[in-house]
């Protein structure tokens, strides 16, 4: 996701600087620790929605220091941000790595499909332990939020390791199904006959 | 320090041609304080381990050391005093007895040691309220819910101050609020009270809360993973998994 979206909700909340911008994102993703983004990133998005014309600067002329700048959000700004909230959010959950990895593991015949497997389990769990301890050290009282952030990578994470089993108890059938293999067509101009 | 050191700990079900080896040579050890997860498929031999480890069954080779006692040849008498003693049980369905209150059912295992009533009933409190308990006291099992009648259940594993606690699909009678409730309470146990826990479980989530997974396949420990200490590169790993959430 573009961080477009989210810095349109904050200036639709109330008009902002640039910094404060980066500073609202990140409180509302958890801290820097859970997604940063950098100021310029900051900057350059601000420019994208100007050129929209879905926001606009408070001062005009506008200030000749960038990070003194405020924003507001416009009519067309609003219009964008109601889409947005109207539209699903599309997960990627089939353009997969880790599954790549894993069917070219079994085809080359190098190394033990096994083993990638639990490499990958072992890391899952490496992330599993941190989001649970982030999680406890959450106020549930201020936190809510966070903890809701973290309750969502742990149900991925957990379901990822449930597959990882699932993968492992049938990977003798899968290897004994031929993976399928690209229809091979002549390239470049038919040869002559002679 | 070690507390437990297992070495080529074997055991075979069955004689001939129907033996099965349950544990194939095994060899692990848990530092005092630490709390290990057993984690495999259904019949990998981790209930087995967890049950050599508690001297509730004897192996067919190797040997368990727990606290620098060694529990080769103990005979059944010098067992149960062992696990009265160094060792706590926490069970997947709680195993209280229905008719005692919560602190008659901690106080249990140190009332059968020889502890008066009196010096019993204290030590039962003061591990209920540890566990945060203090004001169900004297509720019967039936009064308290699921996730209450495991805490007593640990509360009853720690009263007799053993140095580990051993415990068994803890969490596979409970909901999953519940289950994160025990799993930080073992967490407790262990980095707060010094307890080296091992605890069986096929919960993914609720083996992330301990210090180190070992993974046993056909009796056969087949990987180890520690979870804690790796401080950087376990952030940034879980930062990246939620950038792509």
């Amino acid at each position: 996701m573009s961080v477009r979206y989210a810095i349109l909700g904050l200036l639709a909340q109330h008009p902002r600087h640039g910094y404060e911008l980066r500073n609202a994102f990140e409180a509302v993703v958890g801290g820097e620790q859970t997604w940063s983004v950098k100021p310029a990133q900051v900057y350059a998005t601000l420019e994208r929605l100007l050129e929209a014309g879905w926001i606009a600067e408070e001062m005009d002329p506008p200030d000749p220091h960038p990070d003194k700048r405020v924003y507001a959000i416009l009519p067309e700004g609003q219009q964008a941000l109601g889409e947005w909230f109207r539209s699903p959010v599309e997960p990627e959950h089939e353009r997969d790595e880790f599954f790549v990895k894993l069917m070219i593991s079994i085809v080359t015949g190098t190394v033990d499909p096994r083993r990638v497997i639990q490499v990958q389990r072992s890391y899952l769990y490496r992330q599993m332990h941190l989001a649970t301890t982030r999680r406890e050290g959450c106020n549930p009282h201020t936190e809510l939020a966070q903890i809701l952030l973290f309750d969502k990578t742990l149900m991925h994470l957990e379901a990822d390791l449930r597959w990882l089993d699932i993968t492992e108890t049938r990977l003798e059938e899968v290897k004994h199904q031929p993976i399928p293999e690209p229809e091979i067509r002549p390239r470049g101009r038919p040869r002559k006959k002679e | 320090m070690s507390l437990i050191k297992v070495e080529n700990l074997t055991k075979v079900y069955g004689k001939g041609a129907t033996a099965v080896t349950a544990l194939d040579h095994v060899n692990l050890s848990v530092a005092a304080g630490e709390f290990v997860a057993i984690m495999g498929p259904s019949g990998c031999g981790k209930s087995t381990l967890l049950h050599l480890l508690g001297g509730l069954d004897h192996a067919t080779e190797g040997h368990v050391v727990i606290n620098d006692a060694s529990l080769d040849g103990l005979d059944d008498q010098k067992l149960t005093e062992l696990r009265r003693r160094k060792i706590g049980f926490v069970f997947q369905f709680f195993n209280l007895i229905p008719v005692l209150t919560a602190a008659e059912n901690v106080a249990l295992p140190i009332t059968l040691d020889g502890k008066g009533a009196k010096e019993a009933r204290a030590k039962a409190e003061e591990w209920l309220k540890k566990v945060g308990l203090g004001d169900r006291m004297n509720a019967r099992p039936d009064q308290l819910s699921g996730g209450q009648q495991q805490r007593v259940a640990v509360a009853r594993a720690l009263v007799a101050e053993p140095a580990l606690i051993l415990a068994d699909e803890p969490t596979g009678n409970l909901d999953t609020r519940s289950s994160d409730d025990i799993a930080g309470l073992l967490r407790q146990v262990a980095n707060e009270w010094g307890r080296s826990v091992v605890m069986v479980t096929h919960d993914p989530r609720i083996a992330a809360y301990a210090d180190r997974i070992i993974f046993l396949k056909d009796g056969l420990v087949v990987d180890e993973t520690r979870l804690s200490g790796s401080g950087d590169e376990s952030t940034r790993a879980v930062k990246e998994k939620m950038e792509t959430l």
